[in-house]
């Protein structure tokens, strides 16, 4: 549904994708779920998503109107375009750098009643290749949100000449949703022990740390523990190779096509979730395990190290130590008090006021934009 | 530097005594000096030595533990073993100044840790008979090899895949096809692979557990997590000089550890410059250096080694060969490489040992700096070729059709490394023996196994974060060329004349120092291990520093057109043997033909698959010869 000429909305949201997995993607569905909480209209165009896409998703957000491209660039510069020469927003919220230049170029064209502007920046697309047209854009920008400390830092060493006060740190939290699921029985019997990784498995990905867990999972003495990794991706013959060559294959189980229900209970039934990562750009799985009891160990890299902090509410090691990774699935699984130090410390991350529950979110949100949330609420 | 030989079994029967001890006489030449068995239920233990520290009977193998709980066979030395004494108790006393003693007591008092606080090389097996459990394991760095073997409820280990194939399978050859096809992308067989299919090598940092549970394999010790330390960046490049140069004297004082005569190895380069330098100031007074000078200009590090010797002021020793005098040493290099390995560079190596060995027992090396300090030339050649991998598709394929419109191979291997997706896949390619050559394999073999790359892949995966693609090709360097092509060549072509080889450059700490230096002081404006030369800019002129890199070569495509044709041609075209490996006869005729004909630079491949043949050839004729004919060293 397309907003009529001249008509007032609060917010202009270009997106890449909204319905899908993935860390990026759950930002998004977060970040609308907040805005509708606070009672503001959301325009929201969406590269990639497609219509069908949109309309199965599309839950309880009665206050976002969005509209889907399927991947057509073209067709999405024009809507952008139009959308803001013909109406007023007051913010435009830019979903990804990689849209930075075309946005600020189209919103030059608004001379009156332009709308402030804010980039949000995840991870690895802005750590580098912030120069030329891009670093100037970004100059322009009224405000720049960023999921962790880690990605803040890198955008001020690639543009030094950007104001700090304008990037303000912007954490991804548990998405609301995740509180009314109710937990199903994993669609196969579970081994009694197991760790369990949640990520993509494709090739460009390796920096995942999978084939690390998998050597140091090979190293375990204890012979009856399984190692869960949900997931698909283009890189799956490859880790299927790495758990042959270490001799545990039949150990190793690759899966795909689970329920969020499912993923519940294999993240309240599982020893440890393991995903030591070296280029999060805040690891929203993280929350998901802490949030269903799983102790987390994660890599000492980037957006990761906000939520995991060692010995507090996870365990955190050198990216790429096989070593670190196998004694940490063995403190967790023989120390059962410092599995429940852990796993208490990491509920509270996400429970009760915690910093990255949906409340501390939404707060967030109507502080940034400016809403008072009396009004929404 | 010794051999060392086991079996545990868990069912089954054992194999006759007398093969056990043929098996461990393949050994021989790895330990001339003494040979020890013992026996016990369902566990034979062999070693051969060759004495190096404690020559007495106190150090004779395999030994036990001062409460007889323990006992070990031990290939190799303890560098630090003398730090480790005052802190171990043995029952009554030490009885030997033994570093296999030392070992088996902090075995005693630290289990596994043991290897967290010992320094050397090492290949070593020792038997728990409270716990009835076996552990085998191998150093950091790979210096010194092991093979095991599972199945049929016997658990076998060796120095040598030879003793070991003769004691499980009464020397039955049956491939691996992965390591086959590994071996014939890349020149040789990185661990785990095994050229015998039902047998492993032990990865370099790694142990093993084995009971009647089965066996377990565990890393210890891994540098590829180490991140750079951004903060020496800052430091001055004199203060990284002295710290460097300190590590290096270390390193190579801890080796001087010896009771029998002891040198180096020196050629006209930086690295066994260095390590001479360090013995002199380390306190050897006029320690005896050894080099393998040629009459052929293009080959003759004998001046620039003889220069350094000279600034140096060490007893220096040379031997002029014509380089096809070399050829002598083809008999010894496939009787001694006992699986393929197709590095041409041996022949130097074992002409040098030769001489050494007629007056020392032990030699220091450089071998391992140029893996961790920058040190071959396509390390700055990937730094300058990663960005382009990023490049369109379109323009890729353009540049490539460029490139191989030019008239020179080279330029042709060049569009083959555009094609690479990322570091790791530039950095097989430029180190692959066949390059762009189709493979040689019979079709089912290539089909059914895993390319080469995806072993490099998979060390690959645990690097740190960020490294610049010349660091990562450094790396792949350290943790898999380095001890399964270059330490193993060091290891077998001195273990052939019975001399003990050293590489300071291999110690822990030096290594884990490299991996934190950042790549700035390896490689800078294309010159190649910048703050190594600058260390040795302290002992020797700079223009001898910075001369070019000339390698250890051998005229190989020459031999095989001149010298080596006729047996190479005999090779190709001997029907029989050819059956006896899943190869394209067809394919390596064409390959001899090119080779011959100048067509391209394929002797690296070809010599692959002459020493494949040589190997089996070897191999067959062996098995069928009862008890194996070795020469006595003189």
């Amino acid at each position: 549904m397309m907003a009529s000429p001249d008509a007032h909305q609060d917010v202009l949201f270009l997106f890449t994708e909204v319905f899908a997995n993935g860390g990026i993607q759950r930002f998004n569905q977060t970040i609308l779920d907040a805005f509708g909480r606070l009672g503001i209209r959301c325009r929201v165009l969406s590269l990639n998503d497609s219509t069908p896409a949109i309309a199965k998703s599309l839950k309880n957000n009665g206050h976002a109107t969005i509209s889907g491209f399927g991947g057509n660039r073209w067709r999405f510069a024009q809507a952008v375009l139009r959308e803001v020469m013909r109406n007023r927003y007051e913010w435009v919220l830019i979903g990804h750098v990689n849209f930075l230049v075309l946005s600020m170029s189209i919103l030059a064209l608004r001379r009156l009643h332009a709308p402030r502007t804010m980039l949000i920046s995840h991870g690895i697309e802005v750590w580098s290749g912030i120069a030329g047209m891009r670093r100037h854009a970004m100059r322009r920008v009224d405000r720049i949100l960023c999921v962790s400390h880690y990605t803040r830092r890198r955008i001020l060493e690639q543009a030094p000449a950007l104001t700090a006060d304008r990037l303000v740190i912007f954490p991804n939290a548990l998405a609301d949703t995740w509180a009314s699921v109710a937990p199903t029985p994993f669609g196969r019997p579970l081994p009694s022990r197991f760790i369990l990784s949640v990520t993509r498995l494709e090739p460009g990905d390796r920096y995942k740390g999978i084939a690390t867990v998998i050597e140091a999972f090979s190293m375990l003495a204890d012979e009856s523990m399984h190692y869960y990794v949900i997931g698909h991706g283009r890189d799956l013959p490859f880790l299927e190779l790495v758990a042959e060559r270490c001799c545990v294959r039949e150990r190793v189980h690759f899966v795909r096509g689970v329920s969020d229900s499912e993923l519940i209970a294999l993240y309240q039934k599982c020893a440890a979730f393991v995903l030591p990562s070296g280029k999060e750009g805040f690891g929203i799985v993280f929350l998901e395990a802490m949030f269903f009891g799983a102790p987390v160990i994660a890599a000492r890299e980037k957006g990761a190290m906000d939520v995991v902090r060692d010995g507090d509410t996870g365990i955190s090691v050198p990216f790429g130590d096989v070593i670190a990774v196998k004694q940490a699935i063995e403190a967790l699984v023989s120390d059962s008090a410092l599995c429940e130090r852990l796993r208490a410390a990491g509920r509270l991350l996400v429970t009760d006021g915690g910093p990255f529950t949906f409340a501390r979110f939404t707060s967030r949100c109507a502080e940034v934009f400016g809403i008072d949330q009396t009004v929404g609420a | 530097m010794c051999g060392i030989l086991g079996l545990l079994t868990t069912t089954g029967t054992q194999p006759p005594f007398e093969t056990f001890l043929a098996a461990l006489d393949r050994l021989k030449l790895r330990g001339p000096d003494d040979s020890g068995t013992s026996r016990e239920d369902g566990l034979l233990l062999g070693h051969r030595r060759l004495s190096i520290v404690d020559l007495s009977q106190a150090g004779h193998q395999p030994m036990e533990s001062s409460d007889r709980r323990f006992v070990i066979v031990f290939n190799g030395e303890i560098y630090n073993h003398a730090d480790l004494r005052p802190r171990l108790s043995p029952q009554n006393g030490w009885r030997s100044t033994s570093d296999t003693e030392t070992l088996i007591e902090a075995y005693r008092a630290w289990g596994v840790r043991c290897l967290d606080r010992i320094n050397g090389m090492f290949a070593f097996a020792i038997w728990d008979r409270t716990e009835q459990t076996l552990f085998v394991a191998r150093d950091r760095m790979g210096v010194k090899p092991l093979y095991y073997s599972n199945k049929n409820g016997q658990f076998g280990f060796a120095s040598r895949p030879g003793a070991l194939n003769m004691l499980l399978d009464d020397g039955a050859l049956t491939i691996d096809p992965e390591a086959l096809r590994v071996y014939l992308e890349i020149g040789y067989i990185p661990a785990p692979l095994s050229f015998h299919r039902d047998m492993r090598k032990l990865p370099a940092g790694h142990y093993l557990l084995v009971n009647a549970r089965g066996v377990r394999r565990v890393r210890y010790w891994d540098f590829r997590s180490i991140k750079p330390d951004p903060s020496m960046n800052s430091r001055p490049e004199g203060e990284l000089v002295e710290e460097l140069d300190a590590l290096i004297h270390s390193a190579v004082k801890a080796r001087l550890m010896s009771d029998v005569p002891l040198g180096a190895f020196l050629s006209g380069g930086v690295d066994s410059a260095l390590v001479v330098a360090a013995m002199k100031s380390a306190g050897v007074s006029h320690p005896k250096t050894f080099t393998i000078a040629f009459k052929e200009r293009a080959f003759n590090e004998g001046p620039a080694a003889a220069r350094a010797a000279e600034h140096l002021g060490v007893d220096h020793v040379h031997e002029t060969l014509d380089v096809n005098s070399l050829l002598d040493l083809l008999p010894t290099y496939i009787q001694e490489f006992d699986e393929p390995f197709a590095d041409s560079s041996a022949f130097p190596t074992m002409a040098v040992t030769r001489l050494a060995r007629r007056h020392v027992k032990v030699a220091l090396s450089g071998d391992g700096a140029d893996e961790l300090f920058g040190g071959y030339h396509y390390y700055p050649l990937i730094d300058r070729l990663a960005p382009l991998l990023g490049w369109r598709t379109s323009n890729k394929r353009a540049a490539q059709q460029l490139l191989k419109s030019l008239p020179w191979h080279r330029t042709k291997l060049l569009a083959g490394a555009l094609q690479s997706r990322n570091t790791v896949a530039l950095f097989h390619y430029l180190r692959s023996v066949g390059k762009d050559y189709p493979t040689l394999l019979n079709g089912d073999i290539a089909h059914s196994t895993a390319p080469s790359e995806t072993w490099f892949a998979q060390f690959a995966t645990s690097f740190a974060m960020d490294l610049s693609a010349a660091e990562t090709a450094m790396r792949l360097d350290a943790g898999l060329t380095l001890p399964d092509l270059f330490l193993q060549k060091v290891d077998v072509a001195t273990m052939a004349f019975s001399l003990e080889a050293r590489c300071p450059m291999t110690d822990y700490r030096l290594v884990e120092w490299a991996m934190r230096l950042p790549a700035r002081f390896k490689l800078r404006n294309g010159e190649t291990k910048y703050l190594l030369k600058k260390v040795l800019s302290k002992y020797l002129p700079v223009d001898h520093v910075y001369r070019p890199k000339m390698g250890f070569g051998v005229p190989l495509a020459q031999w095989l057109r001149g010298p080596l044709r006729t047996w190479a041609d005999e090779l190709v075209h001997d029907d029989t043997l050819m059956s006896r490996v899943p190869l394209d006869k067809k394919r390596v005729r064409e390959l001899r033909q090119q080779q011959l004909a100048g067509e391209r630079e394929s002797h690296p491949l070809l010599w692959s698959v002459l020493m494949l043949l040589c190997f089996v050839q070897s191999h067959d004729a062996r098995r069928a010869l009862p008890v194996i004919a070795y020469r006595e060293v003189a």
